[in-house]
């Protein structure tokens, strides 16, 4: 095995990885702060990567239009925390239900109003040598991005008067209403981030994968899963389950065949749930 | 207010039950009837909806035109919404509740195989009208779509002498991607090449830098790639822009048939090679009218699909064959078609072979500029489907019921 190819395979293992989590972190969060399973996820990522699309053919320059996608279905995000999700707290069958509901509706919508096919915008042509194989130097910016949102979310969630009440809420929602923190906000708040995260992959990897209606179904089972093994610690059980699950599936994908690479994934996801039947964080001592 | 919902509900029940019966009761009982089960939601509706477009505009200029045998043709028609169990129970229900004359119906393989054995055991005769991976044989079933080794002798011999003989293959992991492999194999040996890897990828995965790297690693003269739907378009933007465009060249059976080449960038777009029974941008005598039908009754905002032209074609091959046979009954009608049917499509000359149930058509190859669209390179006129005609043989064989691979 040549030393270029191993160096390759790495750097594009990292960088499924970071997609992977790219696309997960939103589902993490809800899940995780709130007890939500937010079965419309997919159907985030798909708004947001056609609020992007429609930003950047309306002349709104990429980064400006990755921005206003995460803000709008952040927006959505919570009118929807409102409309449906509110009413269904406890509810874990129900909530199930409704988002699925959403997602039918979400996928729908995007058909009648885009129709099924809609000109992408293109990922840049540029990218990186090593020996013999070439790297997109977009998907290595992914990894880049990957790390610095996580970063800004460890920020958020552990420096911020939000992510602590919010923490606060969901850890001991009676003391934490003794006190006055109004947890209807909190979780209006929790979701809106949630579904802007969602809204921030669809469109931080629209380049790389063209919107359609239905490209949100391509990313959720894998995010589900890295989520189921995480397990309780939110952020941190992502990260290693998402990168971890990610990356050995790419790596296999590239020394093997892809359907291999996803049945490592599978495989992986089972052997990590009976070592840690309660996800991969179950006994850690971090709390995010 | 719990009077109230039960009172919308109420009118809403009654509203169903006031269409069912108007629908019901809207044709005349000499009217012929028509059977079409397409994927009108879901994630193949991609293709679904421009066949069931096809489809109404087919029967709508054969009323025009005083209908067949003197009668109109009445469509009944039911969303299989993606999902493959639908198919079964649409089929069952359009031949014993509705007594429909003939099924135009399905777009995946799978879908086809589904309702084979049924119009099979009912006796109604089926048109299926999607490119495939070939050797579907049935009595009762008729393919207008081309077959894997239709397109595929053309496109490798082409492709070989135009870029050289190494070729790697990106398929989907289904029998439209193993099977289509399995031909690319065969062709590449008839012409002195060889496949140097194969890569299957299930339809869920988005990851597609393994495969981008592995193609490198063989460095072909060119790959077959063969994306299904539009999300594997998401291969085609990494592989433009991992710079390998510039490398080798890119073919495919089946980019475009989706639409694929909409939802790409001009980068990734421009130079991607395809080869299809249909293209909208071909020059036949009869596609310019079928286009400006289709334009005016639905627009071209979505170029139209090969798919779209299958149909267009079965419905009028049908129609052909059932005045010819002088009635809608299914024996006549088969014998009909049998008795060899050809028809001037959007895409010229199209004749129903006798023995194997598949048509004979032209094969255009194209290449993909920096508009979405297509320009035609070379037209193969009026190619066999030459594994089909060789393993299937319903004249002789009429009991044959089954799916050959190759």
């Amino acid at each position: 095995m040549e030393l270029d190819y191993l160096a390759t395979v790495l750097l594009s293992s990292l960088s499924s990885a970071s997609v992977l989590l790219i696309a997960t972190v939103g589902l993490a969060i809800v899940f995780g702060l709130m007890g939500v399973i937010n079965l419309a996820h997919g159907e985030f990522i798909m708004f947001g990567a056609y609020v992007a699309l429609f930003a950047t053919r309306n002349g709104v320059p990429f980064p400006l239009a990755v921005v206003l996608a995460s803000v709008v279905t952040a927006l959505f995000g919570a009118i929807v925390e409102r409309a449906i999700i509110r009413h269904l707290y406890g509810r874990i069958l129900d909530t199930l239900l409704a988002t699925w509901g959403l997602s039918l509706v979400l996928y729908q919508s995007a058909v009648l109003i885009f129709g099924t096919v809609t000109p992408g915008v293109g990922m840049p042509q540029s990218n990186i040598e090593i020996g013999n194989y070439t790297l997109s130097t977009y998907l290595l910016f992914l990894i880049l991005v990957a790390v610095v949102l996580i970063g800004l979310l460890y920020w958020l969630l552990t420096r911020t008067g939000y992510g602590i009440v919010a923490r606060a809420a969901i850890q001991d929602p009676q003391t934490a209403a003794t006190i006055g923190i109004e947890s209807g906000r909190i979780n209006t708040a929790t979701f809106a981030l949630g579904s802007g995260l969602a809204g921030f992959a669809g469109a931080i990897l629209l380049p790389a994968f063209p919107a359609t209606p239905s490209m949100g179904f391509a990313f959720v089972i894998k995010a589900f899963l890295a989520v189921v093994a995480a397990g309780p610690v939110t952020l941190s059980g992502t990260v290693v389950a998402g990168g971890a699950l990610g990356s050995i599936a790419s790596m296999t994908a590239s020394f093997y065949t892809t359907v291999m690479g996803d049945v490592v994934f599978f495989l992986a996801t089972i052997t990590i749930l009976r070592i840690f039947p309660l996800g991969i964080s179950a006994r850690w001592r971090l709390k995010l | 207010m719990r009077d109230r919902l039960k009172g919308t509900r109420m009118a809403r029940a009654a509203a169903v039950v006031l269409a069912l019966t108007m629908a019901t009761g809207a044709w005349a009982d000499d009217d012929v009837k028509v059977g079409a089960i397409f994927d009108l939601t879901g994630g193949l509706n991609i293709y679904g909806i421009q066949q069931s477009q096809a489809l109404h505009l087919a029967v709508d200029s054969i009323n025009a035109g005083g209908g067949v045998l003197g009668n109109q043709i009445t469509v009944i028609e039911n969303d299989a919404q993606s999902d493959l169990a639908k198919y079964t129970q649409y089929t069952n229900t359009l031949i014993l509740r509705d007594q429909i004359d003939v099924l135009f119906a399905g777009l995946t393989s799978s879908s086809r195989e589904a309702i084979r054995p049924i119009v099979r055991q009912k006796k109604v005769p089926y048109f299926y009208s999607a490119l495939y991976e070939g050797g579907a044989c049935d009595k009762q079933t008729f393919i207008t779509g081309a077959s894997a080794s239709q397109q595929l002798s053309v496109l490798i011999d082409w492709a070989v002498k135009e870029y050289g003989p190494r070729i790697y293959i990106m398929a989907p992991d289904y029998n439209f991607g193993t099977i289509s492999a399995h031909w690319v194999e065969y062709y590449a040996e008839q012409f002195g090449a060889e496949v140097l890897g194969a890569d299957f990828l299930p339809l869920t995965v988005t990851d597609y830098s393994p495969t981008i790297q592995k193609i490198q690693g063989a460095n072909p003269d060119f790959v077959v790639a063969l994306p299904v739907g539009a999300n594997q378009t998401g291969f085609l933007e990494q592989f433009a822009a991992a710079g390998l465009k510039d490398k080798m060249g890119i073919v495919s059976t089946n980019y475009g048939s989706g639409n694929q080449q909409v939802v790409v960038s001009p980068d990734a777009g421009e130079g991607i090679v395809a080869s299809q029974e249909y293209f909208m941008w071909i020059d036949e005598p009869n596609n310019e009218p079928f286009m400006a039908r289709w334009e005016e009754a639905y627009g071209l905002d979505e170029p139209i699909i090969s798919e779209a032209a299958d149909v267009w074609n079965a419905v009028h091959i049908w129609a052909a064959a059932v005045e010819i046979a002088g009635s809608t009954d299914n024996d006549a009608v088969i014998a009909a078609l049998e008795g060899g049917v050809s028809f001037e499509g959007p895409n010229g000359t199209v004749s129903m072979q006798p023995g194997s149930h598949h048509l004979r058509q032209n094969i255009y190859i194209v290449r993909g500029n920096r508009e979405h669209a297509f320009d035609v390179i070379q037209k193969f006129e009026y190619v066999v489907p030459s594994f089909e005609d060789e393993v299937c043989d319903l004249i002789a064989n009429p009991d044959t019921a089954e799916h050959f691979v190759p």
